[in-house]
């Protein structure tokens, strides 16, 4: 131990020990010193390259840019489908001192608007600080620009422009068009706009059925932010696509006049072009407001649309499925005409077709023709005219049900009318094979009595029934149905479907005498004049009647609840000289074809015949 | 009770005395701050620039007051200047305004000063008045630092349940160099280093949890990028991204987009050294080094203990100031609050500064004076 650790203090010779023990600190503090300048050179020359790209990443903020969706157009050039700017504003919590401080100005400058502030103030604390959160939706203009002016008044409150889908023809083209909505979970995987946060995608008719070509595709820009995320400038710009402008085959004015002649009774109509295949028509009805889903819907609206025994959200025309009833006894009548049988073959009917059948304790099952008294004898022409169901019963047995399976098949039945609509349906026709692979029991031969007219198993759809009888009236032309105008398509080489001229002009002649000759089943709807109408009525029923229900007399269809009345179907094809369209009606539980289908056929085939809709038609070049 | 000095300096006498190098300096890095905060103010002369500059005209002011005083006065009330100084940290915490949960403002009168700012200077007065006025060096009686010890501990108590880390560790480590200069034997010093590290975890207890939070977080900053860890990341990609040369004078992104925290205060060191680069910094850090080393030549000057002492500790207390920040902005150093004197934006720091160097300015001019033991008044 030196000398100089005994003491406490060194007074001794205190301006040495001061000299010596600054010196020692100065050094000390020279030493920290340069440990600070190493330390810079380290952050500063040796680092530099990776905190210029951290810094970089601070500054410089990739934000998407949403596209314009694609304008759907009708087959005249109007504008169905458009995109509106929508006026909205989000708040950013960290961007305030005081939320509620700026949710109150907001709400002193806008007085005229609700705003839910326990709701939102719940949102917002439950939200990251630095997410943008919705406090209004869809303003007017005028309330956008009163913010804008007061902007300053509202700290972390932003005004933003974005798009909002508007259908411009109202309840009639709801369904055809369809509507878009905020992507589902299993879209976000796959849809090219999922890293949009107001990304929307088409969830029904043609917004889904196209919404790959209709979305666009998204632009995105570079811009410089500040710590709290707010955009200083930009530092570039790569615009967005619009998506494709799409013009399809419906004439908005035929499709509003189809819709009204419904009059709000459940049903659809499809209007089929006869030699192009174009759609003019799809209409279902009752309808619903299709803007009614660019805001959020409410569960009561939604609820109440859902539940509605009209079922007013189903396209009715693609995917609902009716029994075709009479109306299939044209193709069953060129079944028979293929298969030998004359048409001046004779079958008389008592009113009644008796078959045998063992499980039954009579050891017979009777059809019964939709005339109780009987038609007498009946040849094919009359048989379509009055649609007697006896003779059909008859002929049917003869051919066969795999023979008349083949004819309707060959026309478009039992499949998918387009090949875009997720939501259609296509139908069944129904054979020995089809109930063997489907059901599991052998065919029996009263099935092919009911499939004869339409009924059992057989389903069929509005669009498929006015696309069938379209390919039989052109004289077996096989049709590329179209909804959407495709100018790249070029005319595929018309495909014939086998078709003799001399079994169709049978037909024909059977249907236009069931409209323009007195006692035929449409008789009371015939247009008069130079162009007429020619079609076959049909009622499919919906339920079983039994012999006992028989024997006490049939009720009539008013005295019978709604949902267990006779379905009314209509298909007809005019005028009758010169073939243009082919038209369905179907109106769900109307009663009867005649009473309740063909008479709103027989108004749109007067719309059809004083428009000439081909002569109309203007292509819309894509923006 | 005072002895006489050889001559008696009359004021002009005293305006030559000073060391206009040392103001040259000082006002060379005060000129830095104000661009500096120039810059911050996105070149708006009248947000911080112009309130910084009259706080500096006001130090001045008091610098020179100091300065001029005569030492004699200052040595008598050595004592009571600081206990004026504890009470008014005592009074702090009873009526002192509250700021993001820690009492370091007393206002009167339109002002806020932050008296713990001051307490750094009176403690350095207080110990070098009693390092000089104590009677036998020779006695080995360990009760000689007793009085020293309170002399520290009692303001740093009081800073701490601020609460106030850093600055209760500025003034500790101020009273401490005092402490060592005044040659006290080094075994005490390597045992009270001993003995800190001992006790770390029983303080660890006593830390709040914020102050626990940025003591993990300066060892792993990365551990919370946008809560503790944010400050420190932020700044050192503010710096190392400057590189050299800088991104240039106002063209600091990191800044400008306020992606710095507290830039005109505590961090102000970051915005100078994103956009003067290395070179920049270096320079500052040499002006730095220049005035502390011309300080510490003054004070070597002083023939009466007590001026040694009280200039060497200002000496110290500002060394401590700049490496604290500086140290804490490059990620060396915990975060704790300690402003960059003559550049950040504060005005009790900027007074107190200047008063620390208008009491060394005073030691310099009366470097002749020679002082009796003093008693307690």
């Amino acid at each position: 131990m030196s000398e100089s650790n005994k003491f406490i203090f060194k007074k001794y010779d205190a301006n040495t020990s001061i000299n010596r023990r600054t010196a020692i600190i100065t050094i000390a503090k020279a030493g920290l010193f340069s440990i600070l300048g190493a330390r810079l050179a380290y952050l500063q020359i040796v680092d530099k390259d990776k905190y210029e790209i951290l810094s970089d990443n601070n500054r410089i903020t990739h934000r998407l840019l949403e596209p314009q969706r694609g304008i759907i157009y009708d087959l005249q050039g109007k504008p169905l489908a458009i995109n509106r700017q929508r006026y909205e504003v989000v708040i950013i919590r960290e961007e305030t001192s005081d939320y509620i401080k700026s949710i109150e100005n907001l709400k002193n400058i806008l007085p005229d608007v609700n705003i839910d502030t326990e709701k939102l103030y719940s949102v917002i604390k439950k939200t990251k600080k630095f997410i943008p959160i919705k406090v209004l939706d869809d303003l007017s203009w005028d309330q956008f620009s009163r913010l804008n002016a007061n902007i300053h008044k509202v700290d972390g409150l932003y005004p933003q422009i974005g798009f909002k889908r508007y259908y411009t023809s109202g309840q009639s083209h709801s369904h055809i068009i369809g509507y878009t909505a905020p992507l589902d979970k299993k879209e976000k995987d796959t849809n090219t706009l999922a890293d949009l946060s107001s990304a929307k995608s088409g969830k029904l008719g043609i917004e889904k059925a196209k919404d790959v070509s209709l979305r666009g595709k998204l632009g995105n820009k570079n811009v410089e932010v500040n710590a709290n995320g707010r955009e200083i400038r930009e530092l570039d710009r790569y615009e967005s696509i619009q998506g494709e402008n799409i013009q399809i085959t419906i004439d908005s004015d035929l499709q509003d006049y189809c819709y009204k002649s419904l009059n709000d009774q459940s049903g659809c109509v499809a209007v089929t072009n006869i030699k192009t295949g174009e759609f003019y028509a799809l209409v279902s009805s009752p309808s619903y407001d299709p803007n009614l889903f660019s805001k959020s819907i409410s569960s009561e609206k939604w609820n109440s649309l859902t539940d509605n025994i009209f079922k007013p959200l189903i396209n009715k025309s693609i995917s609902s499925q009716y029994p075709p009833g009479s109306t299939i006894k044209p193709f069953v009548a060129l079944a028979a005409l293929e298969n030998g049988v004359s048409e001046k073959r004779e079958v008389y009917c008592n009113g009644k077709h008796e078959i045998k059948d063992t499980s039954r304790e009579s050891g017979i099952k009777t059809f019964h023709c939709w005339k109780e008294e009987g038609h007498g004898n009946v040849n094919m022409n009359e048989a379509l005219k009055v649609s007697c169901d006896v003779y059909f019963y008859q002929i049917s047995r003869e051919v066969g049900i795999n023979k008349i399976a083949e004819v309707c098949k060959r026309f478009g039945f039992g499949q998918n009318v387009f090949d875009s609509f997720y939501e259609e349906k296509k139908g069944i026709v129904p054979s020995k094979n089809w109930k063997l692979e489907s059901i599991g029991t052998p065919w029996m031969v009263g099935e092919t009595l009911s499939a004869g007219i339409g009924q059992g198993y057989f389903l069929t759809t509005s669009a498929q029934l006015s696309l069938a009888l379209a390919q039989l009236i052109n004289g077996g032309e096989k049709l590329n149905p179209t909804i959407v105008l495709d100018k790249d398509k070029d005319n595929q080489k018309s495909q014939k479907i086998s078709l003799n001229p001399k079994h169709l002009a049978i037909i024909k002649k059977g249907l236009e005498d069931a409209t323009n000759t007195q006692g035929g089943t449409s008789f009371r709807s015939r247009i008069t004049g130079n162009l007429k109408m020619a079609g076959k009525t049909g009622t499919s029923q919906v339920r079983v009647i039994s012999s006992q229900e028989r024997e006490e007399g049939l009720k009539k269809n008013n005295e019978l609840p709604w949902e267990k009345r006779d379905h009314g179907l209509f298909i007809g094809y005019g005028p009758i000289n010169n073939p243009q369209y082919a038209v369905s009606v179907i109106i769900e539980h109307g009663g009867s074809g005649s009473g309740a289908a063909a008479p709103v056929a027989s108004k749109i085939f007067k719309y059809l015949f004083d428009h000439n809709l081909n002569l109309k038609s203007k292509s819309v070049s894509n923006v | 009770m005072f002895s006489e000095s050889k001559i008696e300096l009359t004021i002009f006498d005293k305006l030559r005395s000073i060391n206009y190098f040392l103001l040259f300096l000082i006002c060379t890095i005060f000129f830095i701050g104000i661009l500096a905060l120039y810059s911050i103010s996105n070149g708006n002369f009248s947000e911080w620039p112009i309130k910084h500059l009259q706080r500096f005209i006001l130090g001045l002011i008091i610098f020179f007051i100091v300065a001029l005083l005569d030492l004699k006065i200052i040595f008598r009330f050595a004592y009571l200047i600081f206990i004026a100084s504890i009470v008014a940290l005592m009074i702090l915490l009873i009526v002192g305004d509250e700021i993001n949960g820690a009492k370091r403002w007393i206002s009167f009168a339109g002002f806020s000063l932050q008296p713990s700012e001051f307490v750094k200077y009176t403690l350095i007065l207080a110990l070098a008045k009693y390092f000089h006025s104590m009677e036998d060096y020779h006695e080995n009686f360990i009760s000689k630092l007793i009085i020293p010890s309170f002399i520290v501990i009692i303001p740093v108590a009081f800073v701490v349940i601020q609460p106030d880390l850093g600055t209760a560790l500025v003034i500790f480590l101020g009273g401490v160099s005092v402490i060592w200069i005044s040659g006290l034997n080094y075994k005490y010093f390597i045992s009270g280093i001993l003995g800190f590290i001992i006790s770390l975890p029983i303080l660890w207890q006593y830390l709040k949890e914020y102050q626990k939070d940025r003591v993990f977080t300066f060892f792993n900053p990365e551990r919370d990028p946008l809560g503790n860890g944010y400050h420190i990341t932020q700044s050192k990609i503010a710096l190392g991204s400057g590189g050299i040369f800088g991104k240039g004078y106002m063209e600091g992104t990191q800044s400008h987009l306020n992606f710095l925290p507290e830039m005109q205060t505590d961090f102000i060191f970051t915005m100078f050294g994103e956009e003067f680069g290395f070179v920049g910094s270096i320079i500052l850090i040499l002006l730095y080094m220049a005035l502390i080393g011309i300080a510490i030549r003054m004070a070597l000057t002083s023939k009466s203990l007590f001026s040694k002492f009280l200039s060497l500790g200002v000496c110290s207390v500002f060394f401590i100031y700049v490496f604290v920040n500086i140290g804490m902005v490059t990620g060396l150093l915990p975060v704790v609050g300690v402003p960059l004197p003559f550049i950040s934006y504060g005005g009790s720091s900027m007074l107190a500064v200047m008063f620390g160097f208008g009491l060394l300015t005073n030691c310099y001019i009366n470097y002749n004076t020679t002082l009796t033991k003093g008693s307690f008044i």
